[in-house]
């Protein structure tokens, strides 16, 4: 693998972000924000705790796809930007599984998760694991039973669409949702990191 | 006439290079585009069995609240036109959008919103909505009007009376003690 992961993270984590006149942040194709991390984890841990435990499936589920619509849309901004141009292509030799590692490289510079991929099967599976992210934050003492890592679990299926699910589709109607992710370990569940498997969608 | 100087937002941004995190003012900070914003949005108006319109606001509020109360506070931020041009100018730097507090009180307010990230990415997702969809901006207002006036939070609530994302120019909303 050519991606040098200190580099990007070092260079990415520069970049300077903030409101334009109008008081918004345009940019990789979006209106962008920079928001405590404290309103994401509140609504979602709310959101989850308080749903009958017959709605909560439907509950993560939306939280995922949120995330799943904003790194499939966010993802392919990040990945066709001057700022990826610069400093991660000359890294790329094979795509897209270079791509996805500097995708991750970028995930973790933008403080979303201090993450990596650990097993790639191209085209039909990876493993990434996260050893900081800030959704582990929901739990400050013990374990929940409850995994809650629904940012990381949406981006990363995602990331395997941009890289193996065809043609990046401005609508989201192709090409989202051809992968789903399990997380199967969590910070906030008392391991030491969380464990993310994605794979092909299977509905 | 008084002159009176604009006191300048001072964010002190630093990335974490052991854990990853971006802070600001000491605060877990990250960033997120309009999709997300908005498909929390729309989950939250499509949960109606818990009010989640309103715990979206009071998330907002609980996280922006605790924002300036600390910046005023590290900063030693006293006046109200001061604490006011801050909240304006942290909504803006937030990407949130350009907010004008035109009247404010102990007791009721007035907000502008010039523009907004919440109607204009929602529009960009999906075109203009018939009712308002700024349950963030409602509990940043409530925030402000809470830290600016050293009350506890859910003191105010604010009621969107106009919105972008429905086609007005731009959105207001009237503050008032709940």
């Amino acid at each position: 693998m050519s991606i040098n992961r200190k580099q990007i993270i070092s260079a990415m984590s520069r970049i300077e972000v903030s409101g334009n006149d109008d008081g918004l942040i345009p940019g990789f194709n979006v209106f962008v924000n920079m928001m405590p991390a404290k309103f994401w984890n509140s609504f979602a841990e709310r959101l989850t705790r308080r749903v009958p435990p017959d709605m909560l499936e439907a509950a993560e589920f939306l939280l995922v796809n949120a995330a799943h619509e904003c790194g499939y849309h966010t993802g392919y901004g990040i990945i066709t930007s001057e700022e990826w141009k610069a400093v991660v292509e000359p890294m790329i030799e094979k795509a897209p599984e270079d791509v996805l590692h500097g995708a991750f490289a970028v995930f973790t510079a933008w403080g979303w998760a201090k993450s990596e991929i650990i097993e790639l099967v191209p085209g039909q599976k990876m493993v990434v694991r996260a050893y900081d992210y800030y959704e582990a934050d929901v739990v400050s003492y013990g374990a929940s039973t409850k995994p809650c890592a629904y940012l990381i679990r949406g981006i990363a299926a995602a990331f395997m669409d941009l890289a193996y699910g065809g043609q990046y589709d401005p609508t989201g109607k192709t090409g989202l949702r051809t992968f789903q992710c399990v997380q199967t370990k969590g910070i906030e569940c008392g391991d030491e990191y969380g464990e993310f498997v994605i794979t092909r969608a299977t509905a | 006439m008084t002159q009176y100087k604009k006191t300048e937002l001072m964010l002190d941004k630093a990335f974490d290079a052991q854990s990853c995190r971006h802070l600001i003012a000491g605060n877990t900070t990250v960033l997120h585009c309009h999709h997300y914003t908005a498909l929390y949005t729309q989950l939250a108006m499509d949960c109606s069995m818990l009010d989640a319109k309103a715990l979206l606001a009071e998330c907002s509020e609980d996280a922006w609240e605790e924002f300036l109360h600390g910046y005023y506070r590290t900063h030693n931020i006293t006046s109200v036109r001061d604490r006011i041009s801050l909240a304006e100018q942290t909504y803006a730097a937030a990407g949130l959008g350009r907010m004008r507090v035109t009247c404010a009180g102990p007791e009721s307010g007035e907000v502008t919103l010039e523009h907004s990230h919440v109607d204009s990415g929602w529009i960009k997702k999906w075109g203009q909505h018939s009712g308002a969809v700024n349950y963030i901006g409602v509990g940043f207002i409530n925030a402000m009007f809470a830290a600016v006036f050293d009350r506890p939070v859910r003191t105010f609530v604010a009621t969107e009376t106009q919105s972008i994302v429905s086609g007005a120019p731009c959105s207001r909303f009237t503050v008032a003690v709940r």
